[in-house]
């Protein structure tokens, strides 16, 4: 179902008139008439937070001045972005920089040093107490350094509203907050299902992936290459990141603006991939020969061989006793096609596949 | 852990997620201090994701220790006076029982403090007067008592909603928690919104040097509760709430003895007053965060707008009040708001009960108008000073620190603005000259470093960061210049999501000015900030 359609209101964008649906937020109102509010706790995905002040713009008639993030637009509405209110974006970099002891534990992308580096903020000194407790988890497929973490909560806040799982918490209060797996446990431990979903919302890399070779080469300088996971039907949209001197492939992304996933993903979709490079993998049809042996065989022969071979068992013993298990990796169109197959060719109602178990 | 006994109190705990907080309340005493285990098994009993639960026990300081604890108050006062001797003391004589500093205990004047247990120590003692609007002189004990002294009329016949607004408007009454929001305006603006509609007062009385609330509980629990059943009634809402802090056990038990007099008396018919005890965090006296913590969520302040008074509890419109606040309101409707309006002296309405401790020889809870200056009431009331003044703090943590010639100030909001202060919650702390201006900021800092809930950057990390500045300045060393300690706090004042980290620059604004000497080293503010 799609959102109803909501008028469309004028309001004041930095002295220019401006409209958008009523309601729309105030960050999305902006980008779409050019003007780039940074964000750091925001995630279109998540519910409006407001935490990291750093979308704060000027509302006539408010006191203070409101996070873009989770304000809504109303008609008539006057904000101001610029220079023409007060600007705190450079002192609450600084900010965070005063614990921001990793910046990048994983080569993963940093938004808060990129933010640093736009507003020319420097930590003014590191904070006595910044450093927390040192997190190593037994998994194999997602790190996680609580130093580089800003407590921007994204991912808590990604497990309990996208996911629906128990797998990070925001613990504590005070200096000594932080976010880790429920109770400090490993995430093998809890609800988690490692599908790094915390990892991609995380603006600063401090949940990363670690476990292959390479990962931890800056994320800016591989390659992406868009392609759709081969999975299961869903299609996801994926980046396969090679790096551009061995040509492999050592991580997979996925971007927001995807259709179909939304740049969420599953851990076969985000992990699995390894077999793309493996020694083990096929890719030549093999067909056993009269010595027992396999041998490499054309696409066309391969295919002959199983037809023959199917029609012999139903000439011999007649078409019941022919079954179909298709993939759970098929599209729904494949498994239309296996099942047309199976009635129309072959003559048989046993038919199965995997995803409905 | 005793399984059986875990088992039996589980499966009484309701499971409705607004009652989560008790129920870990009544697993720590009952069962022991919430361990990951019991944390979970609470959490699957009530249906609720493991981590959520997790992260509630975690936020509060109480839940994961003993209730026989030995919780050492080291806020201000209790600092001043020798707490971190009391805490060190408690500390080596320890026999296996958990020792805490933890943040102001309310009980300020017996400052310094400590709680063993649920016990007070030194034992608690009432000093105050009889004021024209709340008589705290003589306690009463029970609802025949109450009613002896007049209690109960103005909830017989109460006015039309209109009337109330009108007096409520007139008496001046602002809010006495310390944000001092004009009274009617906020029941005028609840009775606007479609009901059904919710009445909390807010009992979570953690202000350091602020004691009355308490002192009301305590001394007229039936005053406030006529006040809470008045706002019902206007409000038409049958379901009332207290969330009262966990550290004030006898306003607890006090308060749960007049409502069951007061149900006893057919005159709660229909209508349910409940009471929710916190876990020990300042911030969830702030009223969103309070209304999170009801819910079953970590007292994390939500954003305003909306308003409690339109979104409130569980979504629906909310009059939250004060203690005080509502114990003045049965008075001001049967003598009227003009009434109340001229107990006030200098220019400002009514009048309101003061805390007043530290560097004082009567360290109590007194009643006296607004506008009175510093000197009426350290002088007037408490028993004048027992030393040299070095410094005041008018109303709580975030209301500024004052210097001795503030003392003839009439503490009214005009008056104390041109101070660079607030009159707050009334909680009145001298400090003798001995005692650094210095150390009370730095303090005031760490309390606030460590009570921020840790939803917002500039409150999360200014005060920590300021807390850091102050301590090597102490210690002769400048990590940040004055300029940039200026624009932390311009960025905390105005991009906080709450009066905790909005409010935290006044008490070092004000040390600023009044000190200069104390930071010359930080170098010259300039005047180019923003």
């Amino acid at each position: 179902m799609s959102a109803p359609v909501r008028a469309s209101v004028p309001f004041t964008l930095d002295g220019k008139p401006a409209s958008a649906p009523e309601g729309e937020l105030l960050v999305h109102a902006a980008a779409r008439h050019g003007v780039f509010i940074p964000t750091l706790c925001h995630d279109d995905k998540l519910d409006p937070y407001g935490g990291c002040r750093m979308c704060v713009v000027g509302v006539e008639g408010s006191p203070r001045p409101l996070p873009a993030c989770a304000t809504r637009v109303t008609e008539g509405m006057v904000v101001s972005t610029n220079s023409s209110v007060p600007q705190f974006r450079r002192t609450l970099t600084e900010m965070l920089l005063t614990e921001h002891l990793n910046p990048d534990p994983g080569g993963r992308p940093n938004e808060l040093v990129d933010m640093a580096e736009e507003f020319q903020a420097e930590a003014p000194f590191i904070l006595p107490d910044a450093k927390r407790e040192p997190y190593d988890d037994r998994n194999s497929l997602m790190g996680y350094n609580p130093d580089a973490c800003i407590l921007c909560n994204r991912c808590v806040r990604y497990t309990q509203e996208v996911m629906q799982c128990s797998a990070l918490s925001l613990e504590g209060r005070g200096p000594d907050a932080r976010i880790v797996p429920t109770h400090g446990h490993s995430w093998l431990d809890t609800e988690c299902e490692l599908c790094g979903g915390c990892l991609g919302v995380c603006p600063t890399g401090a949940i990363y992936e670690k476990f292959e070779e390479g990962t931890e080469r800056p994320e800016r300088t591989l390659e992406k290459v868009k392609t759709t996971c081969t999975f299961c039907g869903v299609g996801c949209q994926i980046d396969l990141n090679v790096d551009p001197e061995t040509k492999r492939i050592v991580k997979v992304t996925s971007d927001p603006t995807y259709v179909s996933n939304e740049g969420n993903l599953c851990v076969k979709g985000r992990f699995a991939f390894n077999f793309v490079h493996h020694p083990d993998r096929l890719t030549e049809p093999l067909v056993r020969g009269e010595d027992g042996e396999l041998h490499e065989a054309t696409w066309e022969h391969a295919l002959e061989v199983a037809a023959q071979g199917l029609n012999d068992v139903k000439q011999r013993h007649g078409p019941q006793k022919i079954g179909f298990l298709a993939s759970a990796r098929l599209t729904m169109e494949e498994n239309f096609a296996i099942q047309k197959l199976a009635r129309t060719v072959v003559g048989t109602n046993s038919i199965h596949s995997c995803e409905a178990t | 852990m005793d399984v059986l006994k875990l088992m039996a109190v589980l499966a009484e705990l309701p499971k409705d997620r607004t009652r989560l907080l008790d129920n870990l309340g009544r697993v720590r005493h009952e069962v022991g201090p919430i361990t990951p285990e019991l944390s979970d098994a609470v959490a699957d009993h009530m249906n609720v994701r493991r981590g959520e639960v997790h992260e509630v026990v975690s936020f509060y300081s109480f839940l994961d220790v003993p209730t026989d604890a030995v919780r050492v108050c080291v806020g201000p006062v209790c600092d001043c006076l020798g707490a971190r001797d009391v805490l060190a003391r408690e500390q080596e004589q320890a026999s296996g029982v958990p020792v805490l500093g933890v943040e102001c205990l309310g009980h300020c004047e017996l400052a310094p403090v400590l709680l063993r247990g649920d016990s007070i120590e030194p034992e608690a003692v009432h000093r105050t007067n009889d004021g024209p609007s709340l008589a705290l002189g003589s306690r009463d004990a029970t609802l025949a008592d109450y009613e002896r002294r007049g209690g109960l009329t103005t909830l017989r016949s109460l006015p039309e909603n209109e009337q109330i607004i009108a007096e409520l408007k007139a008496s001046g009454l602002a809010g006495l928690g310390g944000a001092g929001f004009p009274t009617g305006l906020k029941w005028e603006a609840v009775a606007k919104e479609d009901g059904p509609r919710y009445v909390i007062v807010n009992a979570d009385e953690g202000e350091p040097g602020t004691i009355k609330d308490r002192y009301v509980m305590e001394l007229r629990p039936h005053l406030m509760l006529e006040g809470m059943l008045i706002a019902m009634s206007f409000a038409e809402a049958s379901e009332g709430l207290i969330y009262l802090r966990e550290e004030y056990a006898t306003a607890r038990t006090r308060l749960l003895a007049a409502i069951a007099e007061l149900r006893e008396a057919g005159l709660l018919d229909g209508r349910s007053i409940e009471l929710v005890v916190g876990a020990g965090a300042y911030i969830c006296g702030e009223e969103t965060a309070m209304l999170e913590s009801m819910e079953g969520r970590r007292g994390m302040p939500r954003l305003k707008p909306p308003f409690p008074s339109q979104v409130g509890y569980l979504g629906r419109p909310t009059l939250i009040n004060n203690v005080e606040t509502l114990a003045h309101i049965p008075g001001i409707l049967s003598n009227g708001g003009e009434w109340f309006a001229g107990l006030g002296r200098n220019g400002a309405t009514g009048v309101r009960l003061w805390s007043i401790s530290g560097a004082v020889r009567e360290p109590g809870c007194y009643e006296a108008p607004n506008g009175s200056t510093l000197r009426e009431l350290i002088d007037g009331l408490a028993g004048g000073s027992t030393e040299d003044i070095g410094a005041i703090v008018p109303g709580g943590a975030a209301s500024g620190i004052l210097p001795p010639d503030a003392l003839d100030v009439p503490l009214t909001r005009d008056g104390l603005r041109e101070w660079g202060a607030g009159a707050g919650s009334a909680g009145v702390q001298v400090f003798p000259a001995s005692y650094s201006p210095l150390r009370l900021l730095a303090e005031t800092m760490r309390f606030f470093a460590e009570e921020s809930c840790q939803k917002c950057t500039p409150c999360r990390i200014g005060n920590r960061g300021l807390h850091h500045v102050l301590e090597e300045l102490g210690q002769g060393t400048v990590v940040m210049s004055r300029h940039q300690v200026e624009e932390w706090l311009d960025a905390m004042a105005q991009t906080s999501i709450c009066g905790l980290g909005q409010g935290a620059p006044f008490p070092v604004r004000n040390a600023f000015r009044f000190w200069p000497d104390l930071f010359a080293a930080l170098g010259e503010p300039e005047a180019a900030v923003r």
